[in-house]
């Protein structure tokens, strides 16, 4: 998946048009709670070369919905957003090219649905280790996530 | 928790008290059980670890999955449910055989399938069959396994069986364990079949 520009919290959100009337008192607000935080992070164990998973919530406080749109992260060649779904008694992966984050609403990724899909490691993952992953999204903002790693 | 939900949850359990034997199973109920059909692996000469035969198994309660190393999500959650499920079971756990049965045989090597079960619980069995192997395991077990996405890669996914099967004392074809039963769940579906 291709990487976004990096577009710093001033100009990220959708609050943006209604922030040209005071946007002092709008700075304040943003960064006493920011629209998008990500909660629940980890990352499933896995030897080198092999493909693991890193599940987390995206909660969107904002009036306005957005968008996940790519992930990337160093410690993998290839980070995507995949779902996990039974069909007919089998199991299927698909990849999902977006993931969409209603106003005021959380989107849990979770084993057995959606998750990041982390395809040939550069390095183990040992459990209590760190993942840095980065998600991206439609209006601009990025979020660096650490995911800590746990027992497979 | 509201107080309504509480009390459904006391009937719930007292009604279960009550009809000890009538109550559901986690996963579901093969009745009448059938013959399991034949599982023959016969994995790497040098390591006679890796060679499994369903029918020599007997004696012992049978966990089996289809699935295969390069999951990255639904295998290694049914594989920590297990995890779960043998450690609730404790000393119970003595007589009850959990096998993963790779689906992936381009990837997957009987090496490389025995030492990622054993990520999970030292005491699991990984099995790598060749690609005849599975071809017959597939018509024999009417199970649907198949590559999907980019398979020119080596980044494909598998489609493979949702559920695990258990294979009883006798040889039989019990219960399936669908995909979203916890582990603690599968134990006591588990302890009412020893
Ligand atoms: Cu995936």
């Amino acid at each position: 998946m291709k990487s976004w520009p990096k577009i710093f919290v001033a100009c990220v959100s959708t609050l943006g048009v209604a922030a040209c009337d005071r946007p002092a008192a709008w700075l304040t607000d943003a960064q006493a709670t920011p629209p998008l935080t990500v909660t629940e992070a980890w990352a499933r164990a896995a030897d080198s070369g092999a493909t693991t998973a890193v599940y987390l919530t995206v909660d969107n406080a904002a009036m306005v919905s957005d968008t996940l749109s790519a992930v990337t992260s160093d410690v993998a060649e290839d980070v995507g957003l995949h779902i996990s779904m039974a069909q007919n008694g089998t199991m299927h992966m698909a990849q999902l090219r977006a993931l969409p984050v209603p106003a005021q609403d959380s989107v849990p990724l979770r084993p057995m649905g959606a998750h990041l899909m982390l395809t040939r490691l550069r390095r183990p993952l040992v459990e209590d280790d760190t993942v840095v992953v980065t998600l991206t999204f439609v209006s601009g903002t990025t979020i660096e996530v650490r995911a800590g790693v746990r027992k497979p | 928790m509201d107080r309504r939900h509480l009390l459904r949850i006391i009937t719930g359990v007292a009604l279960a008290l009550a009809a000890c034997s009538d109550r559901p199973w986690h996963g579901t109920r093969l009745d009448p059980a059938l013959a399991a059909p034949p599982l023959t692996v016969a994995g790497a000469l040098a390591d006679p670890a890796t060679r499994f035969v369903l029918v020599e198994a007997k004696e012992s309660l049978v966990v089996l999955y289809f699935g295969y190393t390069h999951c990255p999500d639904v295998c290694p959650t049914m594989l920590s449910d297990w995890a779960r499920a043998k450690r609730a079971l404790g000393a119970d756990t003595l007589g009850v055989r959990f096998v993963l049965v790779s689906v992936d045989p381009p990837r997957d090597t009987p090496e490389l399938v025995a030492a990622y079960a054993q990520q999970f619980d030292p005491a699991f069995v990984g099995l790598a069959p060749s690609e005849i192997e599975l071809a017959v395991l597939m018509r024999d077990w009417g199970i649907a396994a198949y590559p999907e996405g980019d398979t020119r890669t080596n980044d494909y996914s598998v489609a493979h069986p949702a559920q695990s099967f258990v294979v009883d004392r006798q040889g039989r074809l019990v219960l399936m364990i669908p995909s979203g039963v916890r582990g603690e769940e599968l134990a006591e579906d588990l302890r009412r079949l020893r």
